[in-house]
């Protein structure tokens, strides 16, 4: 059976995009803060909103909105650069001692592919992830959600541009947001 | 055996057929999916009831004996 | 007069003729239980803000103490709030956060509440309690006293707590430093939609001292302030103003209330603020003018950190923010976390505000996520044999305070530290601590209420 050259091309660009978002996993778990900065685009926008218990038939009022409410995070590049600055410093308390830390990614579907699947420069992609972060001795955080994606191509490297991260949990059972998702 | 009805999915106007003999008309629903608030329309048993309202619980509807044009 | 509550805590494990409290208060679990009475049913707590629940049937699900709480306005316009609770068999009558309903159903049995509270649906009425059963005496437990100071609403389960403004005393002008609008005005504030709330490793007094005027632990600061995320770019927050300032520390013994205030000499310039954004700079420094003009005097006047006994934290200034430490047994806190702006504010100062908020306070926020580690390894560190043999020294400028304190003509109420000199005082600590000792020996609040 011949297998269509489109099919081959997604599958291409696929695999592409996965070892991708591993090598920025692998990035952030090895705590090569700066590396992972240049995989961001200048107007990065990276958000994750909070989760409300609502009621069925009320679903659109689940998640707070982008750019009118409370988020737990809410990034440009400036902000995102601040806070790689503020592990950097060696004395931000909360991730000094360094966390150690695990980004899980899988799940990964490419949705949309502009201008072609053959020629993609830009990519919307969903993903899950789980990170498992443990500090000083015994303090444990695994938090699992999606990812909702933007990738563009800049200068034949493949960046992140739109991060939107769902995070299912309601009240946060994390003490704290030191590091990225 | 009639099948159990949703009452979240109940609308003004649907008309019931309720215990004790009576009918009620839906008047509103809190979609809570256990009353709804409605008015008699008939009450064999009691017929001081007709046209009062009250709020009827899910397990007393007998069956939904017309859907409102709603 | 009343008299002095003494007792185990009083001059025993808060001794406050020494300075030091024992770390027994932070890490039992039978001091926790008897808190829980003691305090939690007793003084009055943080609720919501009417912004939350503008229309009839609306409703927001709050906390008091370990306890949910429904906040709702019932159809007539009045407020409500109630234990979260089914008076048959308990169940949560209400699991989402927020929305607008005209019951309150519980899926166990069915029994329905309206939003007064009455309860007006029971199963088989006629049927099964052959309409005995009185539904005037099982509506929802609703809350002793409830009000509304400036669109903050506080509730009380204790019907003998002194009302809410006298429950605030002289602390009135300074909580106002939170809930008035950035020009000084009663104009309204609204809160930005989503309440942070998330869980921390340690007990609620330790964010609890923490806001009423740690004014010692800059320190832990240091690394937001070198990346700045100041709404000017620099620091974490603004600081021209309070560098011209006298820097004072205002308690309120009988109260248990107390905060961090800043004091302009008369004729000092507006400080220039929010330099990143000039359409934010122009809003805030009209503002300013504003507030003078309308405050007087007092407008030289700001607020910093503080807290409402006992456990309402503010934030008036840089970012405007109230939190609230809900205890979740002794060694866990969940937060609460509520930001403001002005409802009349353009879209582009409420968006500037609000990213600038998530930034500095919450568990993304550069600067609380510092405290944070501090107090769960503070706590953790305490819970042990031999730790608990050893009290935290709070000893720091006892013997300094002072009444009938005057500034520039301003007379500032309470017991107050001029920290300009002195740089870091724990008078607000000790304050808050003498407090939360009263309330954990006195058996009424004949005995709380000192000022009658």
């Amino acid at each position: 059976m011949a297998v269509s050259e489109s099919r081959i091309d997604h599958l291409l660009l696929k695999d592409e995009i996965e070892q991708f978002l591993y090598q920025e996993a692998e990035l952030l778990d090895e705590r090569q803060f700066e590396d992972w900065l240049d995989l961001l685009t200048e107007d990065i926008r990276y958000w994750m909103p909070m989760r409300r218990n609502v009621k069925f038939g009320e679903l659109d009022r689940e998640f707070t909105r982008e750019g009118q409410d409370i988020n737990w995070f809410d990034e440009g590049k400036d902000t995102l650069v601040r806070r790689v600055n503020q592990i950097l410093t060696g004395v931000h308390w909360a991730e000094e001692p360094l966390s150690r830390i695990c980004h899980s990614v899988s799940n990964v579907q490419v949705l949309k592919a502009t201008p072609s699947v053959s020629q993609a420069t830009e990519v919307n992609v969903k993903c899950r992830f789980m990170i498992y972060r443990n500090r000083v001795q015994t303090e444990t955080d695994i938090l699992v959600g999606k990812r909702e994606e933007v990738l563009r191509s800049v200068d034949g490297q493949w960046k992140i541009a739109q991060r939107k991260i769902i995070l299912d949990q309601n009240v946060l059972l994390a003490k704290n947001l030191t590091f990225f998702f | 055996m009639a099948e159990v009805v949703n009452v979240r999915l109940l609308k003004a106007g649907d008309k019931l057929k309720i215990s004790h003999e009576a009918t009620v008309v839906v008047v509103s629903n809190p979609l809570d999916g256990v009353w709804i608030f409605a008015r008699y329309l008939s009450s064999l048993e009691d017929p001081s009831l007709e046209g009062t309202e009250d709020m009827i619980f899910a397990q007393d509807i007998i069956e939904v004996l017309e859907i409102s044009g709603n | 007069m009343a008299t002095k509550t003494k007792g185990r805590f009083v001059d025993g494990l808060v001794d406050l003729k020494s300075g030091q409290i024992s770390r027994e208060i932070f890490v039992n679990e039978e001091i926790y239980a008897e808190e829980q009475e003691q305090v939690f049913t007793r003084a009055w707590l943080f609720i919501g803000h009417e912004s939350q629940v503008p229309k009839p049937g609306d409703y927001f699900v709050s906390g008091m103490g370990e306890e949910s709480v429904i906040l709702c306005r019932g159809r007539d316009g009045a407020l409500h709030v109630f234990l979260n609770s089914c008076r048959h068999r308990g169940m949560k009558v209400c699991r989402y956060d927020e929305g607008n309903t005209p019951v309150f159903t519980c899926p166990y049995h069915g029994w329905s509440y309206a939003t007064d509270g009455k309860l007006v649906g029971v199963p088989f009425f006629k049927d099964a309690y052959h309409e005995k059963l009185d539904k005037s005496k099982w509506g929802l437990v609703e809350v002793a006293q409830m009000e509304v100071y400036k669109g903050s609403i506080w509730a009380t389960w204790d019907p003998a707590a002194p009302p809410f403004t006298e429950y605030l005393g002289d602390f009135k002008m300074f909580f106002d430093l939170t809930l008035e609008a950035w020009n000084g005005t009663d104009e309204p504030l609204e809160v930005i939609g989503g309440v942070q709330k998330w869980l921390i490793p340690c007990n609620w007094k330790f964010p609890a001292e923490n806001f009423s005027g740690d004014s010692y632990h800059n320190i832990s600061h240091r690394s937001v302030d070198m990346v700045g995320i100041g709404p000017s770019g620099t620091g974490r927050r603004d600081t021209q103003e309070r560098a011209d300032s006298h820097r004072l520390q205002v308690a309120f013994p009988d109260r248990g209330h107390q905060t961090g205030i800043y004091v302009l000499p008369g004729g000092s310039p507006t400080a220039a603020s929010y330099q990143q954004s000039p359409e934010v700079a122009d809003y805030f420094r009209e503002a300013e003018e504003k507030r003078r003009a309308v405050k007087g005097e007092w407008g030289r006047v700001t607020g910093s950190p503080g807290e409402i006994f006992p456990n309402t934290a503010l934030h008036p200034r840089q970012p405007r923010s109230i939190a609230v430490w809900h205890p979740r047994g002794a060694h866990q806190t969940e937060v609460w976390r509520w930001y403001f702006v002005d409802a009349g504010a353009p879209d582009a100062v409420k968006d500037f505000l609000r990213q600038y908020y998530i930034r500095y306070s919450g568990p993304g926020g550069l600067t609380e996520q510092d405290d944070m580690e501090n107090w769960n390894y503070a706590h953790s560190a305490s819970r042990g044999t031999i730790a608990r043999r050893h009290p935290y020294s709070y000893e720091q400028g006892m013997g300094s305070e002072q009444t009938n304190f005057e500034l520039d003509g301003l007379k500032i109420p309470g017991t107050v530290m001029d920290l300009t000199e002195a740089r870091s005082s724990e008078q607000n600590l000790r304050n808050f601590y003498k407090r939360w000792a009263e309330f954990m020996d006195a058996p009424n609040w004949n005995e709380l209420a000192g000022w009658r």
